[in-house]
């Protein structure tokens, strides 16, 4: 790289500098990513409650016990049906609105404007109001509708409560997939649209052969995302039903919580965090495979 | 001729149709987009009387009350103070980190091993999530004494740099490193050249992981109520408003006023600066 003056010095001294350079985060992400991470899986097979000062190396026996607790296959599985709704839901929905965003010319910077506000807004707020319109408001509307399931709080119900959640969750959720879903139709050339059309392609077909192509790349990034945030979601249970009625709504992220902060459960919380970090890996191998796969085809 | 006609006219009428529906269909959305909103602010306009007498009226006047009682009450500067200045400490750290890592990643990943190294140590990050190592952490940094506003500006920091290197390592990659050569042959020390030259070249980059990070930060909630909730006088925004939550939950009134208070703020940034923060958050996404 440097050519000009052959100075042995100078090289040496530039390979520090650049050493130096990584050296703050890479001192940070040791500290407090790495260490925590070993030490939490050294934790995971001791018997610690968090407090005592003696413990004991006890083995895979918390992964095990944790493996049989019906808890956490409860919240095993609430998380996975709330992954695949959320993914199903936001793609469909944002892919519609950006559909129709894509048409329209009039007012159509204000209505892309609004609907991305629920973005920039943090979710405990998002679900603080939502907690308070679910038991002072849909209530009200479900009455006035004659709306049997929506007339008391969709919250307090363990069958409903989780379809709560995840409307609050679609409510946020789908702004920046809408706009990255409207960047992809965008980026389809009109000229194929016209040929098609004078070729006689109907409006499914061309919407089949000419737009999902071109959005396969941004389908894959959207998917991922949801998966990635279905399988963690935390702060909107948190916000709204801490994990109730019941365990109706205990994600496995609050799971991790209650045992590690309010149960003294605390080598096993690590278990049941190891156990989520597999998962998650083997799914996002699963989904990176499978999309990268499906752009080949999609050219 | 005729025929043609009659075409275009059956087309401009499907057309028609078809833009009607389409903005039924906005309308409809920024409808439910929208509701919340306007629950919020009137119900914070409102005593509790008004609104027990009619929840979806508009006032009836403009009563201030419930805000005084937020801010004065409640310490809401306090919070908002404190959310301010972790998030600006925190991202004027990351900015200054992050670019310099990935900076030096880029520029010496084919040559050098140790370079190498760091990157896919460093991106190992991206696949972990927060949840799997917040249990260890929070013990951790409690035996540090790391338990509060500075513990936690080090850890934005941390779990924010695996997605910022990223990002920022596959943009500088694509900026040819020509000039910041030329500027090392003439005698410019590696400092100067990252300065001065690469710097500027990667503004755009910069302004995504700005914005990610400022919104990420100012929004969290997961991680400030691990570190800091056994402190009120610490908490950020998200905290205090989970918090006022369970102190009164009778005052609905006094809720949404807090809810709206707190809102205030990031709409604001948001007005001003929309195209950043839009170009900036979408980015994010399709990058990692």
């Amino acid at each position: 790289m440097y050519r000009g003056s052959n100075n042995n010095k100078r090289v040496c001294k530039d390979k520090w500098v650049m050493i130096m350079f990584t050296l703050p985060i890479v001192f940070l992400y040791s500290f407090f990513f790495l260490i925590p991470m070993l030490m939490g899986f050294y934790y995971s097979l001791t018997d610690w409650n968090g407090i005592s000062e003696n413990y004991k190396i006890i083995g895979f026996k918390n992964y095990i016990e944790v493996i049989k607790n019906s808890r956490f296959r409860n919240a095993i599985w609430f998380n996975i049906r709330y992954m695949v709704l959320l993914v199903i839901f936001v793609v469909i929905i944002s892919l519609i609105i950006a559909m129709a965003l894509n048409r329209t010319k009039v007012c159509s910077t204000l209505f892309r404007s609004i609907y991305f506000v629920p973005a920039v807004l943090s979710l405990v707020t998002v679900a603080l109001i939502w907690n308070e319109l679910f038991y002072r408001v849909v209530p009200v509307l479900g009455q006035k509708l004659k709306i049997d399931w929506l007339s008391s709080s969709l919250l307090g119900n363990p069958k409903t409560a989780m379809y709560a959640i995840l409307a609050v969750n679609i409510w946020q959720g789908c702004s920046i997939p809408t706009v990255l879903f409207l960047a992809g139709l965008q980026s389809v050339p009109t000229e194929l649209y016209e040929a098609a059309t004078v070729d006689g392609a109907g409006r499914w077909e061309r919407f089949k052969n000419i737009t999902v192509p071109f959005l396969i790349p941004v389908l894959n990034m959207v998917i991922i995302t949801q998966i990635k945030s279905g399988l963690t979601v935390f702060d909107y249970i948190k916000a709204m039903t801490d994990g109730g009625p019941g365990n109706a709504t205990e994600a496995v992220g609050l799971l991790i919580y209650k045992y590690a902060m309010q149960e003294n459960k605390y080598s096993q919380s690590i278990a049941v965090a190891m156990i989520l970090f597999v998962i998650v890996g083997i799914i996002s191998i699963v989904t990176l495979r499978t999309t990268s796969d499906k752009q080949v085809e999609g050219g | 001729m005729k025929l043609e006609e009659q075409g275009r006219e059956v087309k401009r009428k499907s057309i028609n149709i078809g833009n009607v529906f389409t903005y039924a269909l906005l309308v409809i959305g920024l409808i439910i987009i929208l509701f919340p909103f306007y629950i919020t602010i009137i119900t914070s306009f409102k005593t509790t009387e008004e609104s027990a007498a009619n929840f979806f009226a508009f006032p009836k006047s403009f009563y201030l009350e419930n805000f005084k009682a937020v801010v004065h009450k409640a310490n809401y500067f306090t919070y908002f103070s404190n959310s301010i200045i972790i998030t600006i400490v925190a991202v004027l750290f990351i900015l200054l980190f992050t670019p310099m890592c990935s900076y030096a990643i880029s520029r010496n990943m084919n040559r050098s091993k140790y370079h190498k190294f760091v990157y896919y140590y460093l991106l190992l990050g991206i696949f972990v999530p927060f949840q799997v190592v917040m249990v260890p952490l929070v013990k951790y940094t409690g035996s540090l004494h790391l338990n509060n506003q500075f513990g936690l500006v080090l850890l934005h920091i941390t779990f924010a740099s695996s997605q910022a290197v990223f990002l920022l390592v596959n943009y500088i990659r694509s900026v040819p490193s020509d000039l910041e050569s030329a500027a090392l042959i003439d005698g410019c020390t590696i400092q100067g050249a990252y300065w001065k030259i690469v710097l500027p070249l990667i503004k755009p980059m910069l302004m995504t992981v700005l914005v990610l990070n400022t919104m990420w930060i100012w929004n969290d909630f997961q991680m400030s109520l691990l570190i800091l909730n056994k402190s009120p006088n610490t908490w950020t925004i998200p905290l205090f408003q989970y918090n006022f939550k369970s102190q009164y939950t009778f005052d609905y009134n006094m809720a949404f006023a807090s809810y709206l208070i707190a809102m205030i703020p990031i709409i604001i940034v948001y007005a001003l600066m929309q195209k950043y923060i839009v170009s900036g958050l979408t980015q994010g996404a399709v990058k990692s």
